[in-house]
């Protein structure tokens, strides 16, 4: 259903004039080099040139963290970063959150807390999630929603959002002492 | 973006400044990005070249430096600056409003210098730094200078930084122990807005009050004559109701989609009063 | 209407004792009151009242799951339009040659050229601004390019003159009717005897209720009390923008679309109408979609798709929605204004209700002449009400148009009605509870349009005294405990709302299924709704694993709805189709069952009266080990001898609303309601007094949804629902300049709650009296969380404070300023 699109990309070269530039970055473990646009966003970067089309975008603007993705163990919106800034970087996405087939823990609790709903908030509130577990392992219920606040749901009413996290974290906690 | 630019990523600040000095007039500096991006991608400003600063080793510090004022590079983040124990021991306020800007993503691009180069009259972190009498340091290709912050601020977005000028950081000046200072924020919601009035409170070692606003004029503002009410008068319980009076005759607010003058002087008063209040308690 | 059958699904075999023993249980007088944390494993079903997880999750949180905002085509080309900086004004020429020789840009359209008009009931609205705008915003042109960036190029690049107009800012000026947004409205083609656009004027619809004699009425009443109260125009704010895909065929009249929307069915319908194509010409297909709440329900950026396309030779065109579009351009909620005048006895019992609503519908009608018609069935709230006069007249103004969003008009009229029952309550000095409880509609009574409520509509008094327990209610406080309250600094309320609703849909309105099973027995299921995250592919499966009674894992529905392959559906909005498609799949799995039997009869050598199933298998009453596995089935049996008997097994199953009728255009009376869902929410609330800042301490909020399906997913629409409503409530609404300018178009100045602006707790209750021919005795309830909860809390607010407020939204401003001027 999605392709690449190498006629396009080939008819905006000759429309903006600009030299293509290029980036390399590590995305979900895996070395990723590609030549673009020197304008383009993180966020158009990751969705049509890698083609990783979990990480939304819900304003462009900053507002709505649909985009947010992990970069260099940061939680960021990647509609406010140029593909460029991240040249070198090391980038996790929703599509790097499970391993080998099998859905993380955090995955598996939004599951199960029915986090979700229309399902294009989750891949930002993920990754939202994903990175304040990483910087605190024990978070308060005032912790995770400072976390979330940048990520806006429409459909749940943010509560199993917040009870997953919740669970997730307990999980993980039990499986590291483990 | 809709903005055609040439990004680039210059290794040091010579060669940063060596580029502005011919093409700072066509050149915007990148640091987070959460304000120039969004202008970027309405296409509202065209500069030819974006240049990041992130490239920049010298400017990606926090620290302590002589006389014990603090050093905080144009490279540092809201979120690095809100969880530095040292702006938070000795600059709450600083700390407070870091906590209060935007969201927690966000937080994490959106440099704290970014915030005072983009001069919008609600800069949540503009208040705070006036009330400890931050300096800005700025260089050129020709050399250094450094301005008050309250000088620093020329009109609505507005700066008196030159084209070819660099923010290359900002000093807070030492304060002594015990010190205390808080920012006090009302948005709209409580999750990330912007505020509709901010109140930036210290009170020093001598027992004098420092004060300073976002949204409630053209730039952000040092209540001068509040601060000066307050320093004349001796303490006492009914103070902070009089500084909620006072604030409310030195303030001029716009009504805008955002809230009304009047919601606006309301809340400029009720907030002065807390701060006020908690800093007597405290203090 | 309610007939005392069994539920479809229900009168078989080994089935029926367990059917009778549920029904008997929940049947009594009083439906139980489960609570989410509560009584679970009650009934002896296997898939009906459990939680399993949503179908389509394991898609969502992987980022596997595809919207058509994901969606890239070879040689697809992107859309952008250039909109109406007036609120109202003639176009008075249009330069695109500019813009036509960039190089990359492939079309660049006018209105000019595309003379059409669309509309769902009034016929109104132009592809492009034809010969004037009439909101700030509209499209007057749009481009499409190969990439977004050289179509934005190429909008700067399009001159536009235009002659400023007056602009109808309000429903004040737009019933003065001095300026008309409409010029030509005595001429527009509409749905007749359903709309009543008004001539010369900028009505676009005048629904009448008329009941009993409102004078008389009023004569009789101890006490009048009337208000006026208002709110504004709130968006929907779905995360994922509209978005379409089109690709028209260049040799043929065929078009394909992909879009990101809840009614592919009627989309096509419209389509085929404005272009005069047939409909199997048209495909629409609907992956999965990013939130709707009503604002995908209609038909909006697919017509400029199909237009830009054939300009383009047939090659995909995609038009995705900034978020500015989607604030500014696409529709939002209207806005309204009601008045309303209640006699009373002095005890409390309501004689007479006069009430005129006045819709803010903005530039087009769209849904909001059929909002404005279901306010005339609805909008005076679940009460017994002998005299009634009801005016719901949808204005046209310069602004957003109006359509669709979660609650359909009812939230809007619910602030209205559920403010004035307190209001007439402190005039009578009487407590808002037993002024309600006096009123409810209840067995025996009859609707404002004639319907009579019986022992299976369900219980709105159930679900008031469930909502007034949880919080504890003992009726307001009194002015001296306000006062103590106001000293420290915060004062608390709590308050008390109703609520009812109805699918608003035409008498006719039908669903379908097709089930097919697989030689290994799973079974795949066909539908012609959409799941746009409310949960009802799950629910779907779950009904089908119940009647077939097999595992869910093994039922499969289609998740990508495409109208060339799946089987019709009329709209997926109305909270109705757990109803009509839970009717419609029970249908389509005894249907499989049927033709199983038929099979196994023979196979069996046994009459099928004397098969049952259960566990994927035929088996006999008696004789259980005379049994036949499902999957033996599938693809018909096969004899040892190779041959074989049946063929593959095709179930059908349709649902066709029952004993509804068209409301008589004279006095809106009729049956306009396939079954009413009663809910009730109750509030409590702490206030700072110096911010004006509510905090929601907790909502309770009780439906009586007469079956719960999927538990989970039913909290799962109570709690999203709520925050919705609570948005609409403290936060939402649009303001333009005086000119007519949206002055918030964008997240910085539109805000939805975060996670910081969640109530402490939300409550859901649900109460389960069954709806005799709902599916297993269900009703919807994916809009009615939303409804009521301005009301609960402005009630709360008046609770804590001692103030009224008559319009939304509760904002600290207004809640500070308020408090401020009392204190002057
Ligand atoms: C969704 C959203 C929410 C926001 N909420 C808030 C809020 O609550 N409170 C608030 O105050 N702000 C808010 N902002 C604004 C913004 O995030 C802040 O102003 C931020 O601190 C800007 O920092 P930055 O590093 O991203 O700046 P940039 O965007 O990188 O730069 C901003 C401007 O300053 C110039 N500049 C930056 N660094 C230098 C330098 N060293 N020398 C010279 N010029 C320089 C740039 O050229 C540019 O013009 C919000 C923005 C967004 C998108
Ligand atoms: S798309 Fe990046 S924050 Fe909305
Ligand atoms: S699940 Fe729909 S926006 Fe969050």
């Amino acid at each position: 259903m999605c392709v690449e699109h190498e006629h396009k990309v080939a008819e905006t070269y000759l429309d903006s004039g600009l030299p293509r530039v290029r980036v390399s970055c590590t995305v979900n473990g895996e070395s990723v080099s590609r030549w673009i646009d020197p304008t383009m966003s993180l966020l158009h970067f990751l969705r049509h040139e890698l083609n990783l089309l979990g990480t939304k975008e819900g304003c462009g603007e900053g507002e709505c963290g649909a985009c947010t993705i992990i970069l260099g163990g940061k939680a960021v919106n990647s509609c406010l970063v140029l593909a460029q800034e991240a040249a070198g970087s090391r980038i996790l996405t929703v599509e790097g959150l499970g391993q080998g087939g099998r859905l993380s823990v955090l995955q598996e609790e939004f599951i199960k807390e029915d986090a979700l709903q229309c399902g294009f908030c989750t891949p930002g509130m993920l990754m939202s999630a994903r990175a304040l577990l990483d910087r605190n392992p024990e978070p308060e219920e005032e912790d995770i929603k400072e976390a979330i606040a940048g990520n806006l749901c429409r459909c749940t009413g943010y509560y199993p959002i917040i009870k997953a996290i919740r669970t997730a974290s307990e999980r993980e906690r039990e499986a590291s002492q483990r | 973006m809709d903005s055609e630019f040439v990004y680039l990523k210059p290794p040091s600040l010579s060669d940063l400044l060596k580029h502005l000095e011919p093409w700072g007039e066509q050149s915007k500096v990148l640091a987070g990005g959460t304000d120039l991006l969004v202008l970027l991608r309405r296409h509202s400003l065209s500069p030819a070249y974006v240049v990041d600063l992130k490239g920049i080793e010298e400017l990606q510090r926090l620290e302590e430096v002589e006389g014990g004022d603090v050093f905080l590079g144009a490279g540092i983040t809201v979120n690095e600056a809100a969880h530095s124990g040292l702006v938070q021991k000795r600059y709450k306020a600083v700390a407070d409003a870091a906590n209060t800007l935007a969201s927690y993503q966000l937080r994490n691009r959106a440099t704290v210098v970014g915030n005072i180069c983009n001069a919008s009259p609600g800069a949540d972190l503009a208040g705070p730094l006036l009330v400890f009498d931050a300096k800005v340091q700025i260089v050129s290709a020709r050399g250094k200078r450094e301005v008050l912050l309250q000088d620093f601020f020329a009109g609505v977005k507005k700066t008196i930084l030159r084209p070819q000028e660099l923010v290359y950081g900002l000093i807070l000046p030492a304060v002594a122990a015990g010190e205390r200072s808080l920012y006090l924020k009302q948005a709209r919601i409580k999750g990330h807005d912007l505020g509709i009035v901010g109140v930036a409170a210290r009170l020093d070692s001598r027992k004098k009050f420092h004060l300073a606003m976002s949204s409630v004029a053209p730039t952000p503002v040092r209540l001068t004559r509040l601060e000066t009410l307050l320093n004349d008068s001796p303490w006492s319980p009914e103070l902070p109701e009089q500084a909620a009076e006072a604030v409310r005759e030195e303030i001029r607010p716009i009504s805008d989609v955002r809230a009304s003058a009047a919601y606006r002087s309301h809340m400029a008063g009720v907030l002065v009063k807390r701060a006020i209040r908690y800093l007597m308690e405290e203090g | 209407m309610m007939r005392p059958t069994m539920t479809p699904g229900r009168s078989e075999g080994t089935r029926e004792e367990r059917t009778r023993e549920e029904r008997t249980r929940s049947e009594g007088d009083r439906g139980e009151t489960t609570r989410e944390e509560g009584i679970t494993g009650k009934t002896v079903y296997r898939q009906v009242g459990q939680s399993p997880n949503r179908l389509e999750a394991r898609e969502k949180v992987t980022g596997r799951a595809l919207y058509v905002h994901d969606m890239e085509f070879p040689g697809m080309l992107y859309a952008k339009m250039l909109h109406s900086p007036y609120a109202h004004a003639e176009i008075l020429s249009i330069d695109v040659s500019e813009a036509k020789a960039l190089p990359g840009v492939k079309a660049v359209l006018t209105g000019r050229e595309l003379p059409y008009l669309l509309g769902l009931y009034m016929v109104d609205k132009p592809i492009l601004a034809q010969h004037k705008v009439r909101y700030q915003g509209e499209p007057v042109a749009a481009v499409a390019a190969v990439d977004g960036k050289t179509a934005a190029k190429a909008l700067s690049l399009i001159k536009v003159e235009y002659r400023p107009l007056p602009a109808v800012l309000s429903v004040e000026e737009a019933l003065a009717g001095k300026v008309l947004v409409h010029e030509d409205i005595n001429t527009l083609d509409y749905v007749k005897g359903v709309f009543f656009p008004q001539p010369d004027s900028n009505i676009a619809s005048w629904h009448k209720t008329i009941k009993g004699d409102i004078q008389k009425g009023f004569a009789q009443a101890e006490l009048i009390i009337e208000n006026e109260l208002r709110l504004p125009q709130v968006a929907h704010v779905p995360l994922e923008t509209h978005v379409v895909i089109v690709e028209a065929d260049p040799y043929s009249p065929k078009v394909k679309i992909w879009s990101s929307a809840q009614s592919p069915f009627a989309v096509r319908n419209l389509l085929a109408k404005a272009f005069g194509l047939s409909r199997a010409d048209i495909s629409l297909v609907v992956p999965y979609v990013g939130g709707g709440f009503g604002g995908k329900a209609g038909i909006h950026l697919e017509p400029l798709g199909v237009v830009l396309s054939r300009a383009c030779q047939g090659r995909p065109v995609k038009i995705q929605a900034t978020r500015e579009e989607e604030f500014n351009q696409l529709p939002t909620r209207e806005g309204l204004r009601g008045r309303v005048k209640t006699g009373v006895t002095k005890d409390g019992k309501i004689v007479a209700e006069e009430i005129y609503f006045d819709w803010d519908g903005g530039a087009y009608a769209d849904y909001s002449v059929n909002v404005g018609r279901a306010a005339g069935y609805a909008g005076a709230g679940p009460y017994e009400i002998p005299n009634i006069e009801l005016h719901s007249r949808t204005l046209y103004t310069n602004k957003v148009f109006g359509t669709a969003y979660r609650g359909f008009g009812h939230l809007e009229t619910h602030w209205i009605i559920e403010r004035q029952m307190d209001l007439v309550a402190q005039a009578l000095g009487m407590d808002p509870y037993e002024l309600r409880m006096k009123n409810l509609l209840r067995e025996g009574a009859a609707t404002i349009t004639g319907e009579k409520i019986t022992a299976y509509s369900g219980r709105v008094d159930q679900c008031l005294e469930a909502v007034a327990k949880e919080i504890s209610w003992s009726g307001y406080q009194s002015a001296l405990e306000r006062e103590k309250a106001f000293q420290t600094g915060k004062a608390r309320g709590k308050g008390l709302a109703v609520l009812h609703k109805a699918p608003a849909m035409p008498p006719n309105t039908s669903t379908s299924a097709i089930m097919q099973m697989d030689e290994d027995g799973n079974v795949r299921l066909l539908l012609g709704a959409i799941d746009m995250g409310q949960g009802a592919y799950t629910v779907m499966a779950q009904i089908a694993a119940e009647v077939l009674d097999m595992p869910l894992e093994k039922v499969k529905v289609i998740w990508e709805n495409d109208t060339d392959k799946n089987p019709y559906d009329w709209q997926t909005v109305a909270s109705k189709y757990t109803f009509m498609g839970g009717n419609a799949v029970i249908r389509c799995a005894q249907d499989l069952l049927r033709q199983m039997k038929e099979v196994a009869a023979c196979v069996l050598r046994s009459p099928s009266e004397e098969l049952t199933h259960g566990d994927e298998k035929i088996y006999h009453v008696q004789h259980h080990d005379k049994a036949i596995a499902y999957k033996d089935l599938a693809l018909g049996y096969t004899y040892e001898d190779g041959t074989g008997i049946g063929g593959p097994l095709i179930g059908r199953g349709v649902y066709m609303a029952e004993g509804l009728t068209n409301l008589n255009p004279e006095t809106g009376q009729g049956l306009p309601a396939l079954d009413w869902t009663y809910g009730a929410h109750g509030a409590e609330i702490e206030i700072d007094l110096e911010s004006g800042e509510i905090h929601v301490l907790k909502i309770a909020s009780a439906f009586d949804v007469g079956r719960v399906i999927n538990r989970k997913l039913a909290a799962g629409q109570v709690v999203g629902g709520v925050i919705q409503g609570l948005g609409s409530a403290l936060i939402g609404g649009y303001k333009y300049s005086p000119e007519g300018r949206l002055l918030n178009p964008s997240f910085t100045d539109n805000k939805i709650p975060t996670a910081k602006d969640i109530p402490d707790r939300i409550v859901p209750i649900f109460i389960e009296n069954p709806q005799l021919d709902g599916p297993f005795g269900a009703r919807g309830v994916g809009e009615h969380p939303m409804i009521s909860v301005p009301s609960v809390l402005a009630n709360a607010v008046y609770d804590a404070l001692g103030i009224n407020f008559y319009e939304l939204p509760l904002s600290p401003e207004r809640i500070a300023l308020a408090l401020a001027r009392r204190k002057e």
